[in-house]
């Protein structure tokens, strides 16, 4: 049984396929700003480096910021429930979860079973996210990955007073051109960062065991701090980044394998080739089979068959091999007469991933 | 013959004012730079020679603002007493005091003989303040003073949700990119809008009193005040040079409490 997870975050997006409980893949890229087509080249490089394509999938779940803009997936969940989902699978001894995402930084109390039982968010302001690094890395001149290793070499870490990204980076200025060293104020940094994240902490309980997930639990300099200041050592997954997709997946697989019943299929036709990704996505059980996209196609694609357990609109099979030039794309199609068979379609049952 | 001296360090700049036993004789402005000490003294030398005068030891100087303890040849008072006794020279009839500088904003309220009765002030984070501002500035491509004329061209300023300078600033470029784009001129209206919306928040709780007037560097924007005034419903009064007050008030302590040890 084949699932997907997909994260969109707020700076990468990521992929993870699960088969029978297996990761057997799994992609990180730029969410960059088009969020739609970056889903699906994301699943879409999942799936390739897996050697399968959309239609295998059984049911696919979509989770982060940009969840609800993922046409291919069945269904979304919060990013809160699906990060103790994915920490608990690797670790369910964890009680006590920090996520320092792009943009945002979250503390979550989860049960041993996974559950979510309290958190707090902090999106608002910029300190403690991994924008703050960013910026910084930036500012210093230092690729991002090397961050974390160079703030461990520091001596005397420089100590910051504020936690206002903006505040910071011109603090960072005047110290660098004071001539401290580049590892020291990363250090100093990292340390008010951690002091940022460990108040977020405070505000849900600080319970054994601790995990960080995130891409900056792949920051080493960040994870020793955190250490230093919560007094616990943290588990980390192999990647900690993907945690939430690998959520993500676990909650699809479940769905199929508990409940088999409410599986809705969406149904992927098309393919993707060096010009581009081509799917076009039918949700069945939105479908009412009223035939409108049937009649207002121009290049008659559609039909309506009960192939996939209930009356519902398919691609006719010989056009499935052939989308990308048989279908003009829903935006052409709009340009040039009035109706597509997304317009006509009043249960909003298609999509196009072009 | 001079009196007072008093020396605002700010964060961006140091402000020095000079005064004999009435009025201002002489003031200077200059960019702060990392020790404090040497900007504090040569904001002073600077508005002494525009007198033909030169610094010495044993002048009656105070000193407010940042690291304003650590002058050695200053008594230091805080800001907040500072801008409350300044303001109130300039404007006596002033209740209320906002003072909007490049790394903070203080609200103050004053009673009739200029000291403070309640305060709210904010310098841990950007979202609020004239680098803000300069941020905003830079990112649309305009001098500052560009970006004060182009606020009062706006049709329907954006409202700008993040309060955050970091997050705000991928906002403005997703309105910069936007088809159509938001217009130059309502973008600014809109980030005059989010900073106003943060410093009236800080009005309200240190309750808002009539007359209201406004100090510091951000103050010498036009545009700002008068969304202020549009979004408080009454004009606000703005003294000459606003970036002066602390330091004029830094310098009237300095002339009532003469022969005070530090």
């Amino acid at each position: 049984m084949i699932v997907a997870g997909i994260d969109i975050g707020s700076r990468s997006a990521k992929a993870v396929i699960l088969k029978d409980k297996e990761i057997v893949s799994s992609v990180i890229r730029d969410t960059g700003a088009e969020s739609i087509k970056t889903g699906y080249q994301a699943i879409d490089t999942a799936l390739r480096a897996a050697g399968l394509s959309l239609s295998d999938l059984k049911y696919t779940i979509a989770t982060g910021y940009g969840r609800v803009l993922v046409p291919f997936a069945n269904e979304n969940i919060s990013e809160i429930t699906c990060h103790a989902r994915g920490v608990n699978w690797y670790f369910p001894s964890v009680r006590t979860i920090l996520d320092i995402g792009g943009q945002d930084c979250k503390a979550i109390n989860c049960d041993g079973s996974g559950a979510v039982t309290n958190f707090v968010m902090n999106d608002k302001c910029a300190g403690g996210t991994g924008r703050f690094l960013e910026m910084i890395a930036d500012v210093l001149n230092v690729p991002l990955s090397e961050i974390g290793e160079l703030a461990l070499t520091s001596q005397t870490a420089t100590s910051f007073n504020t936690v206002c990204a903006v505040f910071a980076k011109s603090d960072a200025i005047r110290y660098f051109r004071q001539g401290v060293k580049k590892s020291d104020i990363l250090a100093g940094l990292n340390d008010a960062i951690a002091a940022r994240c460990l108040s977020l902490l405070k505000r849900v309980t600080i319970e054994k065991d601790f995990a960080i997930t995130g891409g900056i639990a792949k920051n080493s300099g960040m994870v020793y701090k955190l250490t230093e200041k919560v007094g616990m050592t943290p588990l980390l997954s192999p990647d900690p980044q993907l945690i939430g997709a690998i959520g993500a997946a676990l909650f699809a697989n479940d769905r199929i394998e508990c409940n088999k019943a409410v599986l809705s299929p969406k149904v992927n036709y098309g393919y993707s080739d060096g010009t581009g990704v081509y799917y076009i996505s039918i949700d069945a059980n939105k479908c009412d089979a009223c035939n409108a996209c049937v009649n207002v196609c121009p290049e008659a694609l559609f039909a309506i068959s009960s192939e996939n357990g209930k009356d519902a609109a398919v691609i006719k099979p010989e056009m499935r091999k052939k989308i990308s030039q048989m279908c003009p794309g829903s935006g052409n199609c709009r340009k040039n007469i009035d109706k597509n068979c997304q317009s006509v379609c009043k249960n909003n049952a298609i999509s196009h991933s072009w | 013959m001079i009196t007072a001296i008093g020396v605002d360090i700010g964060s961006l700049t140091t402000k020095a004012v000079v005064l004999d036993d009435k009025k201002i004789v002489s003031w200077a402005v200059l960019r702060s730079s990392e020790k404090t000490e040497f900007s504090a003294r040569t904001a002073i030398e600077q508005s002494l020679q525009k007198i033909g005068l030169d610094f010495k030891i044993g002048l009656n100087i105070v000193a407010t603002g940042l690291g304003s303890k650590t002058v050695t040849f200053s008594r230091s008072k805080s800001l907040t007493a500072c801008l409350a006794r300044g303001s109130n020279s300039l404007f006596p009839q002033a209740r209320m005091a906002i003072d909007m500088g490049a790394e903070s904003s203080t609200v103050i309220r004053i009673n009739e003989r200029g000291r403070v009765t309640d305060w709210q002030s904010q310098d841990k984070c950007a979202a609020g303040t004239g680098i803000f501002l300069e941020q905003m500035a830079k990112l649309i491509g305009v001098s500052m003073s560009e970006m004060d004329e182009l606020s009062f061209q706006a049709k329907s300023p954006p409202e700008i949700t993040n309060t955050c300078a970091v997050f705000a600033e991928s906002e403005v470029i997703s309105h910069i990119h936007r088809v159509p784009a938001t217009s130059k001129e309502d973008i600014v209206a809109g980030i005059y809008r989010s900073i106003l919306g943060r410093i009236i928040s800080m009005c309200k709780r240190a309750g808002i009193q009539r007359e209201v007037m406004a100090t510091g560097g951000v103050a010498l924007n036009k545009g700002i005040i008068s969304v202020l005034s549009k979004e408080l419903g009454f004009e606000i009064l703005v003294p000459e040079n606003p970036q002066l007050a602390a330091a004029l008030g830094a310098a009237i302590i300095a002339r009532e409490t003469a022969g005070e040890k530090a």
